[in-house]
């Protein structure tokens, strides 16, 4: 053993640590304190605040969605609906680049849709996100098929991070069918949580974009509940009682579903006006009950696929959509306006009975042409000598002209305002344009002329309406007067069938013209149909009755009309009428856009769809009829000439967006060039002042095949 | 040995064992608690047992006259070396870090022994000084830096800090003129930085940067010291009950059996636990402090200067870890952690120890 040194004595084995003893023990001390009051620290003064934050780590409150509302149509069947879907879900947290690697090649991702799930974890990761929290799962992939469900959910824990959750999704069985009227949904975006702060909209929600989508979200969307439940560290649920327990009592709160959007739609109706409208690219068509202004269809062509629209696009997709020149997102029965051609000569009409510058009995000889200044304005034909029925029957300018230089442009104004033209109807879906009503005050500036006034009397020059103003405004010249607030919902019920809100139809005004009036037009616009001189006589079909005016809204001064079934130049034909003639049930209007001749194009389109509607049942019997007495052979039938009409040369404005101004100062121009002939020069340079006065000629409507 | 009995009697240090004792119990009833949701099976049995065979292996360390280790504890230092140096070549990895000798199916972490081997070559050589030549003196501290830097060199660098600290305290405590000391140490501590570029890891690096700036990685290294700091601070006054912690239970404490029981115990049985096993380490410290103040030889008081800085740097390096007042090292908490070779090497500590203080009185 060695040799103890410093033996024997006790205590005394190292006098270094007797020396400095006292020190060694404040050391320790000062250590062993300076721990305790970093537990106080942490324990006592934050205590609260660590226990809350431990308590996030577990607690994971999780929105239920809510069951998105059916819309029907006016019989109950389901237009768009809910189907089961599944999202897969990624947490950030544990979602490791390993797992994503996994992920991608067990379901064999698509290098866009992986391009997607990085773009989404890259935006879960971004500490600027609102409610940033690296451990709550977001969606990684939508809406997967059941096969890909399937493999993720075998998977399992070789998938750390990953899950799939069941969801509703928005499906439309009818796929294109109405699709601008019923709209679409997709997911919200940073605008629309900042529009919608404060209605519990989180950024995993759809949001109606479109339609009646959009119009009745506030119904349809259902309230959302939430789920409180209990995680590990690595995200798994656990539901055994202790971690029941550790909830405190907090409990989850079921989701209300939305409600039901019943609308007056009828999905047969609707599906026979889009077969009627199949040879043509653009259009749109309308139809309204008469008696009570339900609107019963709406067409818009070219639709699109709510469906893929609600799925979400890829980029690409959209681009296209968005470059595509018809325009398939514009609905062209409600947002856009156009000139209403001849179908607007029942406003000068009126106008011209309302003030009595001209009565039913007055006739007016149509030459073929009306001079005015150096100019000639064209009708079709010579008619003769013409009355207001025959007038309207054989769409025959020349009379309206006359009507129109009695009674001036504010009187032919104050009766389209008075049929709803110049306003939004009411309806309050996609956008409801006012379109435009032209009034003298507004050439004043640039210099007033007549023209502006015979342009207006057709429906030419600066008038702009939509298809479902007219719609209106001939529902009420078939039913007697009634101009109707237009009527798309039929009801609002809950789930279970409730009913919630069930609005009456609304009457918005009685039309200021009589009776006696109202019933001389209906005589003539049967005889366009019916009357072997009307304009739309070709197309009348046996056992059908159809009642009517064709219009061929010019778009622009054309040489010779283009051969391709769509251009951009070319006229709009235009179809507006009722059925059955003699005992209206539901007003039709057809438009081709830049399809040609109204009686050619528009009205085949019209008589299908009253035919149809006839064999359905739609329009046949049944209460809730105007009787008007329309009596055919009020007037002995005339020489038939059912020739097409050349269309003379006529500048007309582009269908832009130039407004009136602009089109003054068109007018002010080609006046000065044109000195002496004011009136018809400057008639032809409102419609079209970037091409100069020297194309400025005659107007004519020339809608009359 | 034989006529010990009388001796033990009147001897043997209640004080130390029930202190030991306590905190045994506690790291127990700790470790039931942690252990129950881990997928590893059978950590809480295996622990039980190994508490059994650690109170065996202090009993019988403290029966042998600590005396006789003087003579071994050189050649123990170049068996720890050798060991050390063997791990570094033929260890076994356990998630990554290669720290363990397989030894006839048991799996032994040589650098925890080696921590006793230079307590006891520092304590000879101390209790030596003055029969020793200048270069005698020398020679053996660079024996002992050696060892320090053949377990940084492992790596192990919490080991290699932890003895590199324990060797400095001994120093500073046991040294005739501290100036020697105060020099090396300044030597040592301006060739620091050295360190950053030459002998840590990557992740060893991140671990220090997280801890200086917590925010710079939340999901990452940032997240388990985050978490640990949530389990004590959320304990508040009393705890959340035994079993029923949420942090622990639900696995949000990153290996809360070796590294982190204290979080486990201080958010379970709140300040008041976590402050009553905070004092109880206190006590047996400076118990310890108090036993090498009364031992009768140099020897035994700087094996206890050892073992008590041993003790007291385990315990405030792993207290200060969990509670984000020092980086996140694999630092265990003296007979609470799990780990046999953690125990076995406090219960030769203590035992040691003990043995110092029953001889305190014998001729």
């Amino acid at each position: 053993m060695l040799p103890f040194l410093d033996r024997p004595t006790s205590g005394t084995g190292l006098p270094e640590l007797q020396r400095r003893g006292g020190l060694v023990v404040i050391v320790l001390g000062c250590a062993f304190f300076l721990l305790l009051g970093r537990l106080c620290q942490l324990q006592i003064v934050r205590g609260d605040r660590y226990y809350r934050r431990s308590t996030d780590n577990f607690v994971k409150r999780e929105p239920l969605r809510a069951v998105r509302g059916l819309v029907k149509d006016r019989s109950g069947v389901v237009l768009a609906d809910n189907r089961p879907a599944y999202d897969v879900l990624v947490t950030p947290r544990h979602f490791t680049p390993a797992a994503r690697e996994r992920l991608a090649r067990l379901l064999a991702l698509a290098p866009s849709e992986q391009d997607e799930l990085d773009a989404r974890l890259a935006r879960a990761r971004d500490p600027a996100r609102r409610g940033h929290d690296l451990g709550r799962s977001v969606v990684g992939i939508p809406d997967v098929d059941r096969d890909r469900m399937a493999l993720v959910r075998q998977a399992g824990a070789e998938l750390p991070g990953v899950e799939v959750r069941d969801v509703s999704r928005r499906t439309y069985p009818y796929a294109t069918l109405a699709a601008h009227a019923l709209g679409y949904l997709n997911r919200v975006n940073a605008r629309d949580l900042e529009q919608h702060a404060g209605e519990g909209y989180d950024d995993e929600d759809f949001i109606g974009r479109s339609g009646v989508e959009r119009q009745w979200e506030s119904y349809l969307r259902g309230k959302k509940g939430h789920e409180v439940y209990v995680v590990d560290a690595r995200g798994r649920r656990k539901s055994d009682e202790a971690a029941e327990s550790l909830l405190g009592g907090e409990r989850s709160v079921a989701p209300s579903p939305g409600h039901d959007v019943v609308l007056t739609l009828d999905v047969e109706l609707q599906r026979l006006a889009e077969r009627a409208m199949r040879k043509h690219p653009a259009g749109a068509v309308a139809i309204v009950d008469v008696t009570n202004g339900k609107v019963l269809a709406l067409v818009s062509k070219p639709g699109f696929e709510p469906n893929i629209m609600t799925g979400g696009l890829s980029r690409v997709e959209e681009e296209a959509l968005e470059s595509d020149p018809y325009k398939p997102f514009v609905d062209r029965a409600l947002q856009l306006t156009y000139f209403p051609g001849s179908t607007y000569k029942v406003v000068t009409a009126l106008a011209g009975l309302a003030s009595g510058a001209v009565d039913m009995d007055d006739e007016i000889l149509c030459r073929g042409w009306h001079e005015l200044g150096r100019h000639t304005f064209r009708c079709g034909k010579a008619h003769g000598k013409v009355q207001l029925a025959e007038a309207l029957t054989q769409s025959c300018n020349i009379y309206f002209w006359e009507v129109a230089v009695r009674v001036g442009m504010d009187r032919i104004g104050e009766t389209a305002r008075d049929l709803g033209f110049g306003a939004p109807t009411g309806l309050g879906l996609n956008g409801d344009a006012a379109g435009r009503v032209p009034w003298r005050a507004a050439y004043e500036k640039a210099g007033f002329r007549i023209g502006h006034t015979l342009n207006t009397s057709i429906g030419q020059g600066d008038t702009e309406v939509t298809v479902l103003q007219l719609a209106l405004a001939y529902a009420a010249i078939a039913n007697g007067g009634q101009l109707w607030v237009p009527q798309f919902i039929e009801r609002i019920e809950t789930a279970d069938g409730r009913i919630v809100s069930e609005p009456r139809p609304e009457l918005r005004r009685r039309i200021a013209a009589t009776d006696a009036a109202l019933a001389e037009l209906r005589r003539g616009m049967w005889g366009v149909v019916n009357d072997p001189r009307g304009t739309a006589f070709g197309v009348r079909v046996d056992g059908t009755t159809l009642a009517g005016k064709t219009g061929t809204a010019q778009v622009r001064k054309l040489q010779a009309q283009p051969d391709a079934s769509w251009h951009p130049h070319r006229d709009h034909a235009w179809f507006a009428g009722w059925a059955p003639a003699d005992e209206p049930r539901v007003a039709i209007v057809v438009l081709v856009e830049h399809g040609g001749k109204g009686g050619h194009v528009a009205a085949p389109i019209a008589a299908e769809i009253a035919t149809g509607a006839a064999e359905l049942g739609a329009i046949g019997g049944g209460g809730g009829v105007v009787a008007v007495g329309v009596d055919p052979t009020a007037e002995g039938p005339l020489a038939v000439d059912d020739g097409p009409v050349a269309v003379d040369d006529e500048p007309v404005r582009e269908d832009g967006d130039d407004d009136l101004a602009a089109a003054d100062d068109g007018a002010a121009d080609a006046g000065a060039a044109d000195a002496g002939a004011a009136d018809a020069g400057a008639a032809g340079a409102v419609a079209a002042p970037d091409e100069g006065a020297a194309d400025a000629g005659p107007l004519s409507d020339g809608g009359t095949p | 040995m034989i006529g010990l009995d009388r001796h033990l009697r009147r001897h043997f240090d209640w004080m130390l064992t029930g202190l030991v004792l306590l905190v045994a119990v506690i790291g127990l009833v700790n470790l039931y608690s942690a252990t129950r949701h881990v997928p590893q099976h059978g950590l809480f049995s295996t622990q039980v047992v190994w508490m059994v065979i650690g109170a065996g292996i202090f009993g019988a360390t403290a029966l042998i006259d600590y005396r006789n280790w003087t003579r071994v504890a050189w050649i123990l230092l170049l068996l720890g070396i050798v060991a050390v140096a063997g791990v570094h070549f033929i260890g076994i990895s356990v998630k990554g870090s290669r720290r363990w000798l397989g030894l006839g199916g048991l799996r032994v972490q040589p650098s925890e022994f080696m921590k006793l081997a230079v307590i006891l070559a520092i304590a000879r050589l101390v209790h030596e000084r003055d029969a020793l030549s200048l270069f005698s003196r020398v020679s053996r501290v660079v024996a002992i830096f050696g060892a320090v830097l053949l377990i940084a060199w492992q790596p192990d660098l919490g080991t290699a800090t932890l003895v590199g600290l324990i060797v400095a305290t001994v120093a500073l405590v046991a040294a005739r003129r501290l100036w020697p000391v105060l020099v090396g140490g300044g030597v040592l501590a301006a060739g620091a930085p050295l360190l950053w570029w030459y002998v840590l890891h990557d992740y060893q690096k991140l671990r220090i940067l997280t801890f200086l700036d917590p925010a710079s990685d939340p999901s990452g290294a940032g997240w388990h010291s985050r978490q640990s700091i949530f389990a004590v601070g959320s304990g508040r006054l009393f705890g959340k009950r035994w079993l029923h912690g949420t942090q622990n239970q639900l696995n949000f404490l990153p290996e809360q059996w070796t590294d982190f029981p204290f979080s486990v115990w201080a958010e379970e049985w709140g300040f008041a636990g976590a402050s009553l096993l905070v004092l109880a380490y206190a006590a047996l410290v400076f118990w310890i402090v108090h036993i090498a103040r009364q031992a009768r030889d140099r020897f035994g008081a700087t094996l206890c200067v050892g073992v008590a800085a041993m003790l007291f740097w385990h315990v405030f390096v792993n207290i200060a870890m969990v509670t984000g007042l020092a980086p996140v090292v694999g630092i265990t908490l003296p007979l609470v952690s799990y780990g046999r070779s953690s125990l076995v090497t406090f219960c030769i500590a203590l035992g040691l120890v003990a043995s110092v203080s029953l001889r305190r009185f014998a001729r």
